[in-house]
Order: C-alpha cells, then structure tokens, then sequence
C-alpha cells in the first residue's frame, strides 16, 4: 500500500505497527488504571461471567409466545398440526398474493409441502436474476426465538439467503420444536456447529429514515408469513 | 457541497439555532425515539446488570486488544477471509481501491458504514471513476443531496419529508408526493438494478467475534444482506474496537443495541457470517476481504478514561437524549461522529487543535451518560478533553491563539479551588469577591451594562454577554446563620 508520501509499506508492517501501538498505549495506561476503576466503582474483575439462561416453557407456551412476539412486528403466524394442513395453508397465500412465480430453498420439508398448482412456477435454488421476478420465496428455518418472534436461518443446513430476501414476500414454514424462549438459548444452539452464515428475521424488511416514519418493505420482503406445524 | 469543520462549532451552532426547517425536521426525534427506547428496555429484565456487563466485556477486550483482534484474524483466515490492515484512513481507502481495481469492478454497493464515513472512502472512489451506491434509504438519499449523514442511525434525520420528494423529482425524475411509501418504493426500485449489477459489496461491521472469527452486522431494511450476499467480493471495513471475546458475548449486544438505538428488541435482519462459501455452488460471494483500521483508536488506550471512546457501539441513544443534539442537529459538529459521542470521539480521532470546540459543546447534564447502553462516561471524557486544551497539553498549543484566554481561565479556576479549600480562604474570597464586585454590579445584577469592567475578565465578559450573573450575596448565609444563632440565643434568654 502507498502512504502519503509515497513510500511502499508492505502489509504486515502496518500489522506490526498497529500491535505494536496498541501494546504500546495499553502499557502507558497501566498507572492511571486501579485508580480510574475505584472511582468508577467497577471491579477490579475483569473477566465477564457468561451463563446462557435456558427458560422452562411448555411447547405450547413456547408457540403462542413466538407468535405474539412475531405478530408485534407485523409478521403473520399460523399454527397447523401437520404437514398436509401446512400444504393446504401455503396453498392459500399464493392464492391471496397472486403469486405466479415461486422460489423454493433446498429445504426437505419445504419440498415436501409445497405443491405444483395450477398456473404457478416453482424453481428450488433460483440463480438471482431469476429470483428478482419472483413474487413469493418459501423457506424453513432452523430455529426460532419465541422472546423476539425470530427466525433463524442457517446456510449450511438450508440455502436461504435470497430466497428469504428477494421475493416481496416470504412464507417460512417451521417445525414447533426449533422453537426456544431465548436468544441466549439459541446462539449456545447455532454457536455448536456454526455455519457459514446465520440470518436471523424478525419481521418484515423496515425503515424509519424519512421523518421517523415507518415504512415496511424497502430492500427486503414487504410481507412475512410464518406457518408453525405442531404435530 | 461544502462541509461544514468541527472547528467552527460556535459557528454553525448559531446557524443550526436559526434554521427553522431544521427544528421541524428534528422535532420528533428525542419524543419518538426516547419514548420507544423505554418502553424496549423494560422487555428485559435486569437493564441495569446488562449494562454493567456489557462494560466488563469491552474494557476486558481493550486491555487485551492486540490478543483478541489477533484471535479474531486466525479464526476468520481458517474460514477463508483475506485480511488488509490500515494505520490509517487514507491507507484504507487504498486498500479498497486496490481491491476494485484488481476485480475491474465498476459498479459498487455500499451499506451503511460509519468507518467508511469516517475515511470519506467514497470521495477517493468517486475521484478514480468508480461509483459507490449507497443502499441504506437514508444513506442513499444524502448521496443523491450531496450531503454527510447527520445522525449515526438516521443519517438524514436533518431532512424533512418535503426535502425528499424535492430531491426525487429533481434526481431520479418521479412525480411531487407526501406519500413516505411511494418514496421508499422508489427507493427499492432503483436500487434493485445496483445490486443486480454489482461486483462488489462493501459494508461495516458491528461486532467482531474472536472466539470464532465472526462477523455480526445489523440492520432493518435488507441491504446490507443484499450488500453482502448478491456481488462476488465482499468487503468489511472495521476499526479495531469492534472485537468482542465470545459468540455468547453476542447476547449481551444484540440485547442492548437495537433497543438503544431504534427502541427494537432486535433490528429485522442480523447477518452473521463467518467466512467464506465452502462449496463453489454455495450462496454468496466468493471471497471477503476485511479491512482492520486504527486510524487514531490505538492511542485511546493510553489512558483509560479515553479507552471508554473505544467501547462505543454506535447506537447514537446519547444523540437522541443530548439537549445540544437536539437544538443544533448532526452537522454543526463538523465530523462524522455527532452529538455527545461525536464531540468525544472527533477531536481524539482528527487532533484536539482541529476540534477545540466540540469538547465545549455540551452542558454536561450527564444525559448521555445516562442511557449510554456500555456505560461511557460521556462528561468525564469531556472534562478530560477540556484539561488537555486548558493545560496546552493538546497538539499545537504553542501556537495557539487561544492560549492567553486559556491561561486566565485556568488561573481562575485555580484561585477558585484554593477559595474552595478551606472555610478561612472561603471566608477571604467571598469578602474580597464582594468588594472587588462593585465595580461590574449595575442594578443589582451583572450582566451586559456591567460594562467595561466586566469585559476585562475574559470569562465573565463571554458568559454576560448572553446572560446575568448573580452577585455576591451582601451578607453570606455564613454569616446570616451565625448572627441568627447569635439572634437566637439572646430571644431565648
């Protein structure tokens, strides 16, 4: 890279310069510390404690707490006993979106419960041009958070990044049981077998940046529906 | 357009104060988002504790900052991320352009980044041919107004919705509306095209996990997902304070962010990415490159009362609760970083000498301090600031023309310490107070007829100008008590 007066600095210089005055300021700090700390009255333990609190809740607590929370942020949630009843759902708001055109992510249960209608095209793993025609992206997730009404989504376990993006709606059907109370429960789940990208959605695509106003649907999904099969 | 500088603070205050467009735009600002921010921090349960927390965590990785920034770069080249490292802004802007014109990228996406504001990376793009599109709805509105963002979360905040569909009609060609929908659709639409055609993505970064050599970016529209996973590089520019030990460390941040900066319990999208695609049929792009920049942090840490400037997460909640944010908007402070934070955190980053106003630009009501989600004493880093200039110990003091005002300042100061000290030197100033006053005490007050007298003492000229300054009692309540028990005393015998 070239500084300022034109002189070549190889890469790992700049490294070595950084370490080297952070380890440098550390060091001058050293006198002013212990005082500083009894001032502010924060103890001289420097080390967090991290302990995950996992929540005891029954599986139907659990679900109606995540839809309340999904539905505060204008997401919309069905709770359906199986896979059948979740196909006869997912039927219904194609019909109600009038979406001709269906991406679908490479999820098995999302396969299984999305049926070939009449007059619609279902393409599984859309390349992104196609998918900025599409009018609907159907994902699963891999958990959820009942506390924020969040949906997790785990790229080595699902292709989902732009399915669940792109469409202007997103329908994501989600088994009962990926459903946990805490977000601390759920980054200990993810944390265990980490993927190369974890998306998490609470809600639909927002903003407020024109006078505070909201407005839902800017570069993400308008709309998100959630369908949760409790079989 | 020309931007205003963080030396002339005073300045463009006054102007700030006159524009009435301007207090419209700002006017719902503290009401909205102070009222949200509550109502979101009472959905946890020990606010207070998660502060604290929050606290141990930072200056815990501060102190040992080179180990954990060093962790966090083994385990993010393990999964197949390039680092770059810059000392400086320039030296990063560098890097980014070196990185585009290797790729021959032309059209760029950008996400909202405060770290690719600070080091203007666009204007050093945009000067080589190569234009950078911003994607945040606020961020891209100020690029097509030629402007700098005035707030860390809302950067035009400054701007009224009459002012945006003036600049759509005027820029992009749609017809006059008042309808915040249509202009986000519009929005939407355009940018659409600039993602789709993108080579690169560059974004920010919130928080960087050393444990597992993440990266943790926030956000509520979708862009920075977009950003991050349609072009085929993507690249983060980071300052070097935004590591964080443990991924369960995320529970702690991901609590307090949103619901400090947007009163959300959590931001719509959080992308948490940790390295590169594994399989080449794997979504999203083929290589990230993550640029580490100090530019002016390291040296923060020499002292642990500016190390807290460290620990700032850019929330902007000391924004929306500063009295003087609120009057004067983002602008006036000349620098990226506005309002309590910004006039912290500017002089330390571009030199105290180019910033000698903003450590001034504040009451120290302590209202910062006070919802500052990490706990950073906003006032005591002020006061700090205002002993380096005071004492000369700031850059450039020798030539500063300030100096002999700065020296009768810190006199006084002085002698008022030692009149403090003990109730003798008290009872000696008050009375050499109250005779030396009668020279600037017109009708019982001191204010702007006191005269010529009063102009003589630098620091009473400047405050009388504005406003009265009481006198000194005739009879203190010193001596009204002991004449009282005195009084008291012969009524009881």
């Amino acid at each position: 890279m070239t500084q300022g007066n034109g002189q070549i600095i190889p890469p790992d210089d700049a490294r070595d310069a950084i370490l080297s005055s952070i380890r440098h300021s550390l060091k001058a700090s050293v006198p002013f510390d212990a005082d500083w700390r009894e001032h502010h009255g924060h103890s001289n333990r420097l080390v967090a404690e991290r302990t995950a609190v996992h929540a005891e809740a029954s599986r139907e607590a659990l679900i109606e707490n995540f839809r309340e929370n999904l539905e505060s942020v204008g997401g919309r949630c069905t709770v359906v006993s199986n896979e059948s009843e979740a196909t006869g759902h997912i039927r219904t708001v194609i019909e109600t979106s009038d979406a001709k055109r269906i991406a679908i992510s490479d999820s098995e249960l999302v396969k299984r419960v999305v049926d070939q209608g009449a007059g619609t095209e279902i393409v599984e793993n859309a390349a992104a041009e196609y998918l900025f025609d599409c009018d609907l992206g159907i994902t699963s997730a891999q958990w959820a958070i009942a506390e924020t009404g969040t949906l997790v989504l785990e790229s080595d376990k699902e292709s989902h990044r732009l399915t669940s993006l792109v469409p202007p709606v997103h329908l994501c059907v989600l088994r009962a049981d990926s459903i946990r109370q805490t977000l601390g429960e759920i980054l200990e789940l993810t944390s265990r077998d980490l993927s190369r990208t974890v998306t998490f959605i609470t809600g639909a695509s927002r903003t407020s940046d024109i006078e505070l106003t909201l407005a839902i649907g800017v570069h993400g999904p308008g709309e998100l529906h959630v369908i949760v099969i409790a079989d | 357009m020309e931007h205003l500088t963080a030396e002339t603070f005073d300045q463009n205050a006054r102007a700030a104060i006159a524009d009435p467009v301007l207090h419209g735009a700002l006017r719902n600002l503290a009401d909205n988002f102070g009222e949200r921010r509550k109502v979101a921090m009472a959905s946890v349960d020990d606010w207070e504790g998660l502060r604290e927390k929050a606290r141990v965590i930072k200056e815990e990785t501060l102190l040992h900052l080179d180990k954990y920034l060093l962790q966090f770069v083994e385990n993010a080249e393990n999964a197949g991320v390039k680092f770059h490292w810059a000392r400086d802004g320039q030296a990063a802007c560098r890097i980014v352009l070196d990185l585009l014109n290797e790729r021959g990228a032309k059209h760029v996406v950008k996400s909202k980044s405060m770290a690719t504001e600070e080091i203007h990376l666009n204007e050093v793009l945009e000067a080589e041919g190569i234009e950078p599109v911003e994607t945040d709805l606020g961020e891209w509105i100020i690029q097509l107004a030629g402007e700098t963002p005035s707030h860390i979360v809302v950067p035009a905040i400054h701007k009224t919705k009459a002012q945006i569909a003036d600049l759509f009609v005027d820029k992009v060609g749609i017809e006059k509306t008042d309808d915040v929908d249509v202009l986000t659709r519009t929005a939407r639409n355009i940018l659409r095209r600039r993602f789709a055609e993108a080579e690169v993505g560059i974004s920010g970064v919130n928080f960087g996990v050393a444990e597992t050599g993440t990266i943790v970016i926030l956000e509520n529209e979708g862009n920075i997902r977009l950003t991050t996973g349609l072009p085929k590089t993507h690249i983060a520019v980071m300052g070097i304070e935004k590591i964080i030990p443990k991924f369960a460390d995320l529970d702690v941040f991901l609590k307090l962010l949103p619901r400090s900066g947007t009163g959300q319990r959590l931001t719509a999208y959080q992308s948490i990415i940790t390295g590169v695609k594994r399989h080449a049929t794997d979504e999203g792009p083929d290589e990230i490159h993550i640029v580490v920049m100090d530019n002016g942090r390291s040296r923060m840490l020499a002292h642990p009362v500016t190390r807290q400037s460290l620990a700032c997460i850019r929330c902007g909640a000391c924004l929306n609760a500063c009295p003087v944010y609120q009057q004067v908007g983002g602008h006036a402070y000349g620098s990226v970083y506005p309002g309590p934070i910004g006039a912290v955190i500017t002089p330390q980053l571009i030199g105290i000498s180019k910033a000698k106003q903003l450590p001034y630009a504040s009451s120290l009501c302590g209202a910062c301090r006070e919802v500052c989600p990490v706990k950073i004493d906003i006032p005591e880093l002020l006061l700090h600031l205002r002993a380096e200039i005071t004492d000369g110990t700031a850059g450039g003091a020798e030539n500063n023309p300030q100096r002999k005002r700065k020296f009768v300042e810190s006199l006084a100061f002085r002698m008022y310490g030692f009149a403090w000290s003990g109730p003798l030197s008290y009872g000696l100033g008050t009375k050499a107070a109250r005779l030396m006053q009668k020279l600037v005490v017109r009708d019982g007050k001191i204010g702007k007829a006191s005269g010529f007298m009063a102009k003589l003492l630098p620091p009473l000229g400047a405050w009388t100008a504005w406003r009265d300054a009481p006198p000194v009692a005739q009879k203190s309540f010193r001596e009204q008590w002991r004449d009282g028990l005195k009084a008291n005393d012969g009524n009881k015998q």
